[in-house]
């Protein structure tokens, strides 16, 4: 499969469901489309989505995987034309009403304890959990890595989506979260760090399901895919709606 | 006497024994009856540290994977994890029991940081939770069992002392949680009825036999135990021929017991007039022992029977 036109096909559903309405977090949705194409796509990295599940803890960006999941079957992609409309399944978080998704979503910081409560009740089960960069600020996640670390879950993975921003800033400038790979590892995780871009590294990345508790930083780039838009903490909560905006957006995806 | 906390982890241990998916979760808080939990089923034991928030996350998550997850903390901090609960559990009603140690000002001395003294208005605000508040070890065994049986989101209040007389009583109303706990005849017709539960229903017996003499009114003690979901059919019933209600609570005024007594009586039509007595303070910051306080913050005997004799002689000037 050509996963990157898969993934670009992808984005611009994103844009369109996001720019149709106005609604939610497009930038932080685009961010991580490359990592869960990986996941959904390719066929070399282990996530089975039959079985594995993953937990939302940047709910925000969770919309990015309607249009994998309409695509793999679970709902129809009516559906996505819908997002957030009274008639519509889908939210602007995704929660466990919609197929294919779990938990709740919204409140960031509590994804990665639910999560570790799953893995440890299901230890023959594998699950992911995906964390915004910007939500390692919230206390209770580090109160949960020392709970995993101590239970051993190698059967969570964290992924951590290191876009470096939050809504005001670049977080090293803001208030800093660096040496970031140094914080996980002196809590006990295996640390990788790759390029959340990048198909080969990610399959490098993906080729087996973990076996210590691991943590994968990868380093994105908000907004990723359309350029005036990429890597600018502005469009947190800005989605172009412009139409003539909206569709140069998309052709720079075909 | 034994500690509330000690039947209710006893009996659960008992349990646990049978049934792998008990989980007990501790925010290193220990209990005599704890101790051997810890021994003999180490699997079933998670010391998830001074954690409150991660420990009802993680809780929320095992009761998602249809474990049967209990979270034990000291009744203050679940101010802490108030998201937690309503996120994770409430929102995506998750069966997690959580046991809150040391209601009002159970912890005196240590100050109104460990005296939870709003926790009832708070998570009353709850979708779907379950509140019980109990005083009698009937009452404590039957909540243990309910929390197997009807698994459900649960907010367990536990005293950390009450008198025997309330802990050994029997018989109560334990299926609508509304139990007359006590009445007193007195010498005409008209009748108030005290609503509380927990440790103050010491002093609403103590206060009512005075008051009845003084007033000659009969009085009805309610042991409203379970605070959330109010049964209104059976509130209704036991207080209908009363024309005062008098709601008492070791807890700040607002939004507490007594708003919800008021809530289910507007709900209910019965416009009853209505006297609260709680606490003067929300902090309690004042030495002293948990009688000491009450003494001080407004519900010392003398207080409350003056207050509920004064709230009568209200009634008496219209008749």
């Amino acid at each position: 499969m050509d996963l990157q036109s898969k993934a670009n096909s992808i984005r611009r559903e994103i844009i369109r469901f996001k720019t149709d309405t106005g609604n939610g977090h497009l930038a932080s949705s685009l961010s991580i489309v490359d990592v869960l194409v990986s996941l959904y796509y390719d066929e070399n990295t282990w996530f089975n989505h039959y079985e594995d599940q993953i937990v939302w803890g940047k709910a925000h960006g969770g919309p990015a995987v309607y249009p994998i999941l309409s695509d793999l079957g679970y709902f129809p992609h009516s559906e996505l034309e819908k997002y957030c409309r009274p008639n519509g399944i889908l939210r602007l978080h995704p929660d466990a009403s919609i197929p294919g998704c779990n938990f709740v979503g919204g409140s960031l910081g509590n994804g990665i304890g639910y999560a570790a409560g799953l893995a440890f009740a299901s230890p023959n089960k594998r699950f992911i959990v995906i964390l915004g960069d910007a939500e390692l600020y919230e206390g209770s996640v580090w109160e949960s890595l020392i709970l995993i670390n101590h239970f051993e879950l190698k059967n969570l993975l964290i992924i951590v989506d290191r876009n470096g921003l939050g809504i005001l800033g670049a977080t090293e400038e803001l208030l800093k979260l660096e040496p970031l790979d140094a914080k996980f590892k002196s809590f006990g995780f295996n640390v990788v760090v790759q390029d959340g871009h990048d198909y080969e590294k990610l399959e490098k990345v993906f080729e087996t399901p973990p076996s210590t508790p691991t943590v994968f930083i990868a380093e994105t780039i908000k907004s990723k895919g359309v350029h005036f838009m990429e890597g600018k903490a502005m469009y947190h909560t800005i989605i172009p709606r412009d139409a003539a905006v909206v569709e140069q957006m998309m052709d720079e995806l075909k | 006497m034994k500690a509330q906390r000690d039947e209710f982890i006893e009996y659960l241990f008992n349990q646990a024994k049978l049934d792998p998916d008990i989980i007990f979760i501790s925010v290193d808080m220990g209990a005599p009856a704890l101790d051997q939990w810890r021994e003999e089923l180490p699997n079933q034991f998670v010391a998830a540290g001074i954690s409150e928030q991660n420990a009802i996350n993680f809780a929320a998550g095992l009761a998602a994977a249809g474990k049967k997850p209990f979270v034990y903390m000291m009744a203050c901090w679940v101010a802490r994890c108030f998201e937690q609960i309503r996120y994770s559990c409430a929102m995506p009603k998750n069966p997690v029991t959580i046991i809150g140690n040391g209601v009002g000002l159970g912890y005196a001395p240590a100050g109104p940081a460990h005296e939870p003294t709003e926790d009832l208005c708070y998570m009353r605000a709850i979708e779907g939770i379950e509140i019980v508040s109990p005083s009698s070890s009937e009452q404590v065994r039957f909540i243990a069992e309910s929390s197997l049986k009807a698994p459900t989101l649960r907010y367990v209040r536990l005293e950390r002392s009450v008198s025997e007389r309330l802990a050994e009583r029997v018989g109560g109303d334990l299926i609508s949680g509304v139990d007359q706990l006590h009445l007193i005849k007195g010498r005409s017709d008209r009748r108030l009825t005290i609503l509380s539960s927990g440790y103050l229903l010491n002093r609403a017996i103590d206060a009512a036999e005075n008051i009845s003499k003084e007033s000659g009114w009969s009085i009805q003690i309610l042991d409203v135990w379970k605070i959330k979901p109010l049964d209104l059919d059976v509130l209704y019933k036991k207080i209908k021929d009363s024309e005062l209600l008098i709601t008492l609570e070791e807890q700040a005024r607002d939004g507490s017991f007594g708003a919800a007594i008021l809530e289910a009586t507007s709900d209910l039509n019965l416009l009853i007039p209505t006297l609260r007595l709680s606490l003067s303070s929300a902090f309690a910051f004042e030495n002293g022992t948990r009688d000491e306080l009450l003494d001080h913050y407004g519900l010392s005997k003398g207080e409350i029977e003056s207050k509920i004799l004064e709230a009568i002689g209200e009634r008496s000037k219209n008749d």
